[in-house]
């Protein structure tokens, strides 16, 4: 099969204006849809993750005690609430949390760690969950190593420092690496201080933030948060969340008229809140790819559909000097190439540095040259369809052509 | 080695339907000179055609060299054409994107020659029809004569056994159209078998064999003007051989 490769190149030199602008369009459409990509699929691998919470069972709410000049032990209420949801036929389980994860707030901590005083370094910071023995069930979390607080080890008389902690996979891993965590200890501030013992590893649970680094190294602490303002987890089956919506503050508002209680909403509901920039982001970004992709196959197909209406004379003569079809599909075939991967190796460097500074200036992760790669050949894919209909209309163009037209 | 037996051609349109030949018969011996006649619309062009395996026909048989041709698939008769077959249009149809060498080089791209032949036969063709010095050069930098002499370089670098031409001279002054047509005589006396359609007389006359097309049928002269064609014929081999061609 003979390509013809340097008459069609010497040609499109000596007609270069059309081939150009479409060799610039194909450039800056593989720059733009290989970075595009790049950051849609980042995107999406994001949400991806997994918050080891069972998201649709698991709900939170606020509590606020608008008259704080009583007697009441809060504390003690905390407990009596507790314990009534818990008997509620519904619940799975329920407790108290002082952040809801992937809501979007909360507490976040940097923790010392080490033998001594000269070797201590920091831990990773950490999203941290205060709570007590029936956060673990109550979020569903997998406890995977050690075991969980016993009852009478959470700290309840609150404002003291926690004592134990149960942290996750990855912060054990990024903190200790292949050394076992159970029994290691992590201090709160300079070294010594505050002194917390790790008693079990929890699989996967994430903090409030979706978009920092450290959402993934979550820890929890044996002590409650106490004060005016509560947070109260429960899981449940699905069915019954919307009904426990009206049952649970009618419940403790028995034992404790004055107080408001609102704010219900599942884990999986700020999942979605928390992932809509990005889905946004990701449905744009994909908008315009499909776009840029588009405009530049009716591009290319329209440069091609030119092309052969301009040569019809010189397609039919071609023919009467001995090409068959397929020479005249492929020579359009080839020049469209020529174009496609000039084109298409430029827009891979451009898109290796556009990557760069997209990086420098947003904080991205590098673009992995995959993605022009794979751009590229998608490309190729895209100019072979695009050109292929209409060049099959130009090789129908009959050899009596070159004596028939003017 | 051309033979055409009952040949006919309809052209259907939505509205029309035209005979463009009508039981069209003729042979064409190997190494004849035939000029075509005729009044506009007569049917040369669509002879010429069919001659050439450029279009196909409704009815008849034609005999390329013994073989019957009425059927052959597009790739074959696109490889006959590239073979046998040497054509020159009245519009030189040179491709203005290529300079001449690679104009006379498409046919042999198609033949499949590799580079070395390719670029031997450029020349050598490029050289009989006096341009190899401007090989170069893309066609709008050459007249219309030196056009139509590419052209021909063109159709003669494949080697092929005959030469079909559509008003070759039909864009040409009278001096260019003398020019090439001492260039196809030359053609013509080192073997090529040459059919060449033509409005002037003057030139038809120079051929060995002229024919008429009336009306999508041949008149051949011999019928109607009987002896006083016996007399021009002579009269034209002697302007031949007066004509030979010398620099063109
Ligand atoms: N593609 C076509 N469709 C319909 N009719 C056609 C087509 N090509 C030619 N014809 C008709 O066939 C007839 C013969 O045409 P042809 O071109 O062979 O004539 P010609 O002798 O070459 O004329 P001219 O001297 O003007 O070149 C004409 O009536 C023409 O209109
Ligand atoms: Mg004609």
């Amino acid at each position: 099969m003979m390509l013809h490769v340097k008459p069609i190149l010497s040609s499109l030199m000596r007609n270069k204006t059309g081939p150009l602008l479409l060799l610039v369009q194909i450039m800056l459409s593989v720059a733009i849809v290989a970075n595009a990509s790049f950051i849609i699929i980042e995107r999406l691998s994001l949400m991806q993750r997994d918050s080891g919470v069972e998201e649709t069972q698991v709900f939170t709410f606020n509590l606020y005690a608008f008259d704080t000049d009583t007697d009441i032990d809060l504390d003690k209420q905390r407990q009596r609430d507790l314990a009534a949801i818990r008997r509620l036929p519904e619940v799975i389980d329920a407790s108290t949390i002082n952040m809801s994860p992937l809501g979007g707030g909360g507490s976040s901590s940097t923790f010392t760690v080490g033998e001594s005083q000269e070797t201590s370094q920091y831990a990773p910071e950490a999203p941290i969950f205060y709570s007590d023995e029936h956060l673990v069930n109550t979020l569903g979390v997998k406890l995977i190593e050690g075991r969980n607080f016993y009852a009478d080890e959470v700290i309840t008389s609150g404002g003291e420092a926690p004592t134990l902690v149960l942290v996750t996979q990855v912060f054990a891993q990024k903190t200790w690496g292949d050394e076992s965590p159970l029994g290691q200890i992590i201090y709160m501030g300079e070294w010594g201080d505050y002194p917390v013992k790790v008693i079990g590893v929890i699989e996967t649970l994430q903090g409030a933030w979706v978009d920092r680094e450290m959402n993934d190294n979550s820890l929890i602490f044996n002590v409650p948060m106490n004060g005016a303002f509560h947070k109260y987890v429960v899981r449940s089956d699905l069915d019954n969340i919307a009904s426990l919506k009206e049952i649970i503050p009618a419940l403790l508002h028995q034992d404790e008229p004055n107080r408001v209680i609102k704010g219900f909403k599942t884990i999986a509901e700020y999942r979605q809140s928390a992932y809509r920039a990005h889905e946004l982001m990701a449905t744009v970004l994909g908008m315009m790819v499909i776009l840029l992709l588009l405009i530049t196959s009716l591009g290319l197909a329209g440069l091609v559909m030119f092309n052969v209406g301009r040569r019809t004379k010189q397609i039919g003569t071609r023919r009467a000097l001995g090409a068959t079809k397929g020479d005249i599909v492929r020579f359009f075939l080839v020049e469209n190439y020529i174009i496609c991967i000039i084109g298409g190796s430029l827009g891979a460097i451009l898109a290796l540095q556009l990557g760069e500074q997209l990086m420098q200036l947003y904080s991205l992760p590098i673009l992995a040259p995959i993605y022009p790669l794979l751009t590229f050949l998608g490309l190729i894919v895209l100019t072979t369809i695009a050109v292929i209909v209409p060049a099959q209309k130009a090789a129908m163009i009959s050899p009596a052509t070159a004596t028939r037209s003017v | 080695m051309l033979a055409m037996k009952n040949v006919s051609k309809i052209f259907k349109t939505d509205l029309v339907e035209t005979h463009a030949l009508r039981d069209f018969n003729l042979e064409v011996n190997e190494g004849e000179f035939v000029a075509v006649t005729g009044p506009s619309g007569s049917g040369k062009t669509t002879f010429l055609n069919i001659a050439g395996l450029l279009e196909g026909f409704t009815q008849g048989d034609y005999f390329l060299d013994g073989v019957n041709i009425s059927n052959v698939s597009d790739n074959k008769s696109a490889a006959i054409r590239n073979e046998k077959i040497g054509f020159i249009f009245q519009g030189f149809n040179l491709i203005s994107d290529l300079n001449l060498a690679e104009n006379v080089e498409v046919p042999l791209r198609y033949r499949g020659f590799n580079a070395k032949e390719r670029q031997r036969r450029v020349i050598e063709a490029l050289e009989q029809v006096g341009l190899a010095a401007r090989m170069k050069h893309l066609p709008s930098q050459l007249s219309g004569g030196q056009q139509q002499r590419v052209a021909i370089a063109r159709a003669l670098a494949g080697k092929p056994r005959f030469l079909l031409a559509d008003e070759p001279t039909g864009n040409l002054d009278s001096l260019m159209a003398r020019q090439v047509m001492a260039l196809l005589e030359n053609i013509n006396q080192a073997g090529t078998t040459i059919i060449m359609v033509t409005h002037d007389g003057d030139l038809a006359r120079r051929a060995q064999r002229n024919i008429q097309i009336v009306d999508g049928q041949v008149c051949d002269f011999s019928l109607y003007q009987g002896q006083d064609l016996s007399a021009t014929k002579e009269a034209h081999q002697q302007v031949n051989i007066a004509n030979k061609p010398v620099a063109v």
